[in-house]
């Protein structure tokens, strides 16, 4: 298979199984979500695939796809991975997939769930395989409007509301950045004597050159941060998310937690920073003052929760607020040149790898929740109590992934965690200081959670006699996440390899994009005062 | 040492030792699934987790014995030298101030000349460059983590003398405490376990199956956490072994999930541990920050130039080397072989002092957290919830002890006033810890208290310069601490779940192993022997190191008197409670018939291990410091210990020397002993002979006794301070998302929504009235003139005529005339 029809197919084949849906008898439901969890596992086969074709030791964009769409406008079908955008790739082929193995619960008019639920999956592989501009803002809705459906349709209670609540907040994202994506248009055109361009690669070569002026940069990073931030999502713009997955059913939170909280993230790292360096730097304080600030009110408001899924919900908050932390600690001298750029690396890479380990633990806590959600229908923590010796096997392996979400060494969450709160200290002492007690609030409310579910003598809520152990089903899902966890905190390098060129070499231009835009002498990475070489 | 020769000795203590870090993980893997899948009445778990750790302990023994023959040689010539100097430069020396050689080697770093790098090459001292326990150190990678750049995250090993030496006993003490809980958590072999502490709501008991092997899937968990921390050769590392040790802990004293007391505990215990887990990230960051690296050392030969932080942050001697003063005084940092170390620029590479005080503050509070420390102490006695056989081994004789491990294992690194914070905390949670044992009526909890006191006795130790003695105790504790713990536990099975001592009493008799064995360790604990012989208890030896080098700091240091008079008044009170607990429990007659008929000795699973650990309570420490414990002990201090120092740090604090030490070991020997004596014969008026009468006293001084009983009030402080706070900061957070952020989202789809309103009402009101007002217009203009429309046919022919005539007069008075 070419690499074209690789990275085409990844994105496209979720849309093909969708179109087949269509020709399944209404009543066959169990055919059509067997059909679709095939269509996921190939879609993850192919996501497989791509990283075994992938070479660890190269940095740029790899099995590149480049066709004309809009000639006239310069828009292209140009695909390609890189770094950064394997392991997102990887990680929701897996978690689509397994949000597919846990979208039996759901009962009502399945077909158009599928339908919407694999149209989600193509949008979501599209944002992070596209490199034109105008392509992955096309994805960004392609993948906005199945999920409002999903959750307005397919809800709890309040669904009109959440879902009501989620389009009208990313919409209002995705109009910002359809105003970047202009600036970005017009502003390459004048640079380029009259063509203007939507390629990001191109543009990022632009903005390394300094060619983007310091005002236009920062309104655009900006408008591009605004909207990726409510993605994210952080303080002030997180209050769609605890809505949303508290009516959201149980797969589309998987999705909606694992992959889709990751798109601000990518977001950031692929375009905001490397489109404008200069304002990227100018607002590193900000950036990372916000990361921290939303760290720590995560964690209090999770404390304050008694709804189980509101507190995982407000997991994510706290735990998306490393990624923030981590991308921004880049620390210059007064000549402008990047201060410990190992440590910068450190932060970014981690805050990278703390989106790997947060989409596995959330989407595993979520999916948890969802498991003991199906048997007693509620979800108030004081309710619970006793499901250690209703339900061994679920405790056991829910306090596993809830330890992945509070970072415990040896599972997934702490990697990310550690690396970016050890990255923070040589940007601002206060502020990793502020980080670091982060750690102690998280193990406070998930302790505390787990000993109002597990632990205790009895059952407290409605329906106890329903609390079965999970089916065959369930524990697969169960098992694959808690397995994957132990892996990703055991031997981190895994993924760490495959990210590393990529982030070196942004690093690198970033700096570069930032002396050059900042008019001193285009200079590369310096050494720090103290060097950090041995 | 041969390349070679290292690097053979090397690989097969990374496979020695890691084989034994290992197999108690496999055993958890197998148990915890076997477990689950098979029956709850056999014990087989307990035999796989018994094997996997009484192999580990023979891999261990072997390491130790490998680590022995390959440094054989250099620790003889080590010896030697150190012989030779000890000859020629400790005779003629009286006191403290005869050492003015050392006094000059310390003082003209601390002061910080320009001519720092020149400093050592031709040095008086250059004989002390023999003694370096990096010489008999081995470290190596497992696997790398990660790499950022040049900074590079891995698993490691570091293996010198102290590791193998912790390695044989934590497997030795943990073998033993398996083997004990094979008996102990006998009762978890059925299918239906009542218990009787937890009351269902409809007043039943409840009833679970039993969890057999679930306990000694934790327990090998435990020990895989253990030794990792053990082993680890990087200060990440030991974060990481340091949180799943903590975990693990969890576990154990959550044994008994559906008690609240229990989960209560465990989370209580898991949170102080973070607290001082924060503190730890701290030291972390700076640490990594300004030295680019986590590991300890580079030992290897094919690595040289790649120095871990000892190596950095001292020379070969020993030495810090220093510059300039207060705020602005840099520590120069070393390329592990007397020679600065340059970044890539050639610049001298250094860290801020205060940055790395900052550094040694953080680690240490780690170890606060993990050794129960002042002032997070208070997680301990409430992990008493777990079973016996825990608190034996985890919060008693290894996990807890860890900290003190930990910040002998970082001792090149701290500073001075470090230390002197370690050395007060450690006096300060030794009184405390001490006072309160006095009124605990829970046998577990004398212990538990105890342990805290202890605890804060090696760090004491540690912390007034006395490193080999913090760690000689830590070793001779363990194997009484956990004797003593196993003679508890012992009781608790004998007397069917009675911890409480009042209940007790007489119970020699019924039991009388473990009343003997108790006493053994009683007797080491308070420290009795006498000086000279070389048979004593194994408490003694230490506890007079402990003491010796107190008193020497003190000495060198007047203004901080009271870190040696708190661990002297201690020793007293230790041995009060320590034989107020014997007495009340073994001696005297029984005081509650019911437990009394039932008690029984227990079986011979449970009372071997307690025969075999009094023997190595009473015997360990044999010859003392001049034994083979304390020499292998020794072979692991660090370079700079062993010469004290006169005025470093910014304080100008002193440290005392081996031979300042030496000089008073003699006086505190006998200090201690009496006051151990006086705390003893106290007791024994009091529980024994009962000449006193304690619920008297008790009475009349009750303000003291309620205070004590209350354990200081911490718990009642800390709730106040911290965990109601944070629960209130919690509300207004959640409360700040619903009225303040969602309230804005609300106002601006209702102000959406006033302004479609609005422009309904503006279309409907005005822009459709508009509209509707010419259409009527037109309407009524229509309508009006259908008058006209006659149909007669004269009519219409004179309007078309007006029409024309008018035209044309219109045309003619309007068109301009050419």
């Amino acid at each position: 298979m070419s690499d074209a029809a690789l990275l085409t197919l990844t994105i496209f084949t979720p849309t093909i199984f969708a179109v087949l849906l269509m020709a399944f008898d209404k009543k066959a439901e169990e055919g059509m979500r067997v059909f679709t969890l095939i269509g996921t596992v190939v879609t993850f086969l192919l996501s497989l695939m791509m990283w075994q074709r992938f070479n660890m030791e190269e940095a740029g964009y790899q099995m590149q796809v480049v066709c004309n769409w809009i000639p006239t406008w310069n828009i292209e079908y140009r695909l390609g991975v890189d770094g950064i955008s394997l392991p997102l790739v990887l990680l929701t082929g897996l978690v689509t997939m397994l949000a597919a193995v846990a979208s039996w619960s759901i009962k009502e008019k399945i077909r158009g769930y599928l339908i919407l639920f694999l149209m989600l999956e193509t949008g979501m592989m599209g944002v992070f395989l596209s490199l034109d501009f105008f392509l992955f803002y096309v994805f960004w809705e392609v993948m906005l409007l199945p999920m409002y459906f999903l959750i307005g349709v397919w809800g709890g209670p309040r669904r009109e509301y959440a879902a009501m609540k989620f389009f009208l907040y990313t919409l209002v994202g995705s109009v910002l950045m359809l105003i970047a994506i202009l600036m970005f248009y017009f502003n390459s055109s004048q640079i380029l004597d009259g063509k203007g361009i939507f390629s990001l690669i191109k543009l990022a070569e632009i903005a390394k050159s300094g060619q983007f002026n310091q005002n236009m940069q920062l309104i655009a990073f900006i408008l591009l941060f605004i909207g990726f931030a409510i993605k994210v999502p952080c303080f002030p713009f997180h209050t769609w998310l605890p809505d949303a997955h508290v009516e959201a059913p149980t797969p589309i939170s998987m999705i909606l937690a694992g992959v889709l909280l990751k798109m601000g993230g990518y977001g950031i790292i692929r375009i905001a920073m490397p489109l404008c360096p200069w304002a990227a730097q100018y607002a590193a304080w900000f950036l990372v003052v916000l990361g921290v600030f939303s760290i720590i009110y995560g964690a209090f408001a999770a404390m304050a929760q008694t709804d189980f899924k509101r507190l995982v919900a407000y997991s994510s908050v706290s735990h998306m607020g490393y990624v923030l932390v981590g991308l921004a600690v880049w620390k210059i001298n007064e000549a402008g040149q990047t201060v410990n750029p190992d440590l910068w690396l450190m932060g970014m890479q981690g805050a990278m790898y703390q989106m790997l380990g947060h989409g596995i633990s959330s989407a595993g806590m979520f999916f948890m929740v969802g498991v003991i959600y199906d048997r007693v229908h509620h979800r108030d923590l004081n309710k619970f109590g006793g499901l250690m010796q209703k339900m061994p096997l679920y405790s056991g392996i829910a306090v596993g992934i809830f330890f992945a979400g509070l970072g415990l060494p040896g599972l997934c969450g702490f990697i990310g965690e550690v690396f970016v709160v050890l990255s923070i200290w040589q940007f601002s002492k206060t502020l990793a200081v502020i980080a670091a007690a982060g750690v102690i609030l998280t193990a406070g409310y998930i302790l505390w959670t787990i000993q109002r579910v597990f632990f205790g003598p009895e059952y407290k809520g409605p329906h106890g006699e329903d609390l079965s152990e999970m089916n065959g089903r369930e524990s697969g899902v169960a098992v694959t996440l808690l397995v994957l966890a132990i892996i990703f905190g055991v031997l981190p390098s895994i993924m760490l390899d495959v990210m590393n060129p990529s982030t070196v070499a942004l690093t690198k231009s970033l700096s570069e994009g930032y002396s050059n835009s900042a008019g001193s002498q285009p200079a590369a990475v310096s050494t720090p005062q103290v060097s950090l070489t041995k | 040492m041969t390349p070679n020769v290292y690097t053979a000795t090397s690989t097969t203590l990374k496979w020695l030792l890691g084989t034994a870090w290992l197999l108690p993980l496999a055993g958890f893997v197998i148990e915890i699934f076997g477990g689950y899948w098979g029956g709850r009445k056999t014990k087989t778990a307990a035999w796989i987790a018994v094997g996997c750790i009484a192999t580990s302990f023979v891999l261990s023994l072997s390491a130790l014995l490998v680590w022995r023959g390959a440094t054989a040689e250099i620790r003889e010539k080590q010896a030697t030298a150190l012989a030779e100097h000890d000859a020629a430069h400790g005779h003629g020396h009286g006191g403290e101030h005869g050492h003015g050689e050392h006094a000059h080697a310390a003082s003209d770093h601390a002061h910080g000349a320009a001519d720092h790098s020149h400093a050592h090459t031709n040095h008086v001292h250059t004989d002390h460059a023999d003694f370096n326990p990096l010489r008999t150190t081995f470290t190596g990678e497992f696997y790398r983590l990660a790499r950022f750049g040049s900074v590079v995250v891995s698993m490691d090993y570091y293996i010198d003398g102290l590791t193998v030496l912790m390695f044989t006993m934590v497997t030795l003490i943990a073998t033993c405490i398996h083997v004990f809980a094979t008996g102990y958590m006998a009762e978890e072999l059925t299918e239906h376990y009542e218990d009787h502490q937890v009351h269902l709501s409809g007043g039943r008991h409840f009833h679970r199956p039993g969890r057999f092997y679930r306990f000694f899937a934790f327990l090998s968990l435990f020990c895989f956490a253990m030794l990792g921390l053990v082993l680890a050769g990087n200060v990440f590392q030991v974060f990481i072994f340091w949180e799943l040790v903590g975990v693990c802990s969890f576990f154990l004293i959550g044994f008994y999930v559906e008690r609240k007391s229990a989960s209560t505990a465990a989370n209580k215990a898991f949170i102080m541990n973070r607290v001082g887990d924060f503190g730890f990230l701290i030291g972390l960051m700076v640490v990594l920050t300004y030295f680019g690296t986590f590991q300890f050392a580079n030992t290897s030969p094919d690595e040289i130039g790649s120095p871990g932080l000892f190596q950095m942050v001292r020379d070969t001697h020993g030495h810090m080397v220093t510059e300039g003063d207060g705020r602005e005084k840099v520590v120069l940092l070393q390329s592990g072989g007397n020679t600065p170390l340059h970044s890539q620029d050639g610049k001298q590479r250094v860290i801020p002092y205060w940055l790395l005080i900052v550094a040694g503050l953080g680690v240490f509070a780690g170890c606060v957290g993990k050794s129960a420390q002042f002032p997070l102490q208070t997680w301990l006695p409430d992990a008493m919830e777990g079973p016996t056989p825990v608190s034996a081994l985890v919060h008693s004789a290894t996990m807890v002890a860890a900290g003190v491990y930990l910040v002998g294992r970082f001792y090149p690194m701290f500073t001075p006033e470090v230390l002197l914070t370690i050395a007060y905390v450690g006096a300060i949670t030794a009184f405390i810890g001490a006072t309160i044992a006095i009124v605990v009526t829970d046998i577990k909890r004398v212990l538990a208290y105890s342990t805290i006191s202890q605890l804060g006795y090696m760090m004491l130790a540690l912390g007034v310069g006395g490193w080999m003695a913090g760690l000689f105790h830590l070793i001779t504790h363990a194997f009484f601490k956990s004797l003593m713990f196993l003679c508890s536990g012992s009781v608790i099975y004998g007397c069917h779940h009675e911890q409480d001592m009042t209940k007790m009493g007489g119970l020699r008799k019924k039991m009388p192993i473990t009343a003997y064995t108790m006493l053994i360790g009683v007797f080491a604990i308070a420290g009795y022997g006498l000086p000279g012989l070389p048979i004593n208890f194994s408490g003694f030896y230490s506890k007079d190191a402990i003491i010796a080098s107190a008193l020497t700091y003190v000495s060198l240091n007047p203004q901080h008197f009271l870190l040696f008079y708190i661990p002297v008044v201690t020793a007293g009170i230790t041995a009060f409670y320590m034989f107020r607990m014997w007495f009340m429990t073994f001696a005297g007659t029984p005081r509650d018939h019911h437990v009394d008929e039932h008690a029984h000795e227990s079986p011979l699973p449970m009372v071997a291990p307690l025969c075999l650990l009094a023997f190595l309570a009473w015997f360990c420490a044999f010859r003392g410091e001049d034994g083979g414990l304390a020499h292998q002990i020794l072979s692991s201090e660090p370079t700079h210990v062993r010469d004290g120092l006169e005025h470093g740090g910014i304080l100008g604090l002193s440290l005392p020397s081996h031979h300042q030490i030496h000089e008073k070991h003699a006086t505190a020997g006998w200090v201690a002993l009496f006051a151990a004596g006086l705390g003893s014969l106290i007791s024994y008026l009091f529980y024994c002979r009962r000449t006193l009468d304690a619920g008297t006293i008790g009475r009349q001084f009750w303000v003291i006794r309620d205070f004590l009983i209350e354990k200081w009030r911490f718990d009642e402080l800390y709730d106040v301070m911290f965990t109601r706070p944070v629960h209130v900061i919690g509300a207004w957070c959640q409360g700040f998302d619903k009225r303040v952020l969602d309230g804005l989202i609300h106002l601006a789809s209702h102000l959406t929504l006033q302004t479609a309103k609005f422009d309904r009402a503006v279309d409907e009101r005005l822009v459709d009235r508009i509209v509707n007002i010419c259409g009527e217009v037109t309407y009524a203009t229509g309508r009006s003139l259908k008058g006209i429309q006659t149909g007669r046919l004269r009519q219409y022919v004179m309007f078309i005529a007006l029409g024309v005539v008018s035209l044309f007069v219109l045309v003619f008075a309007f068109l301009p005339r050419s």
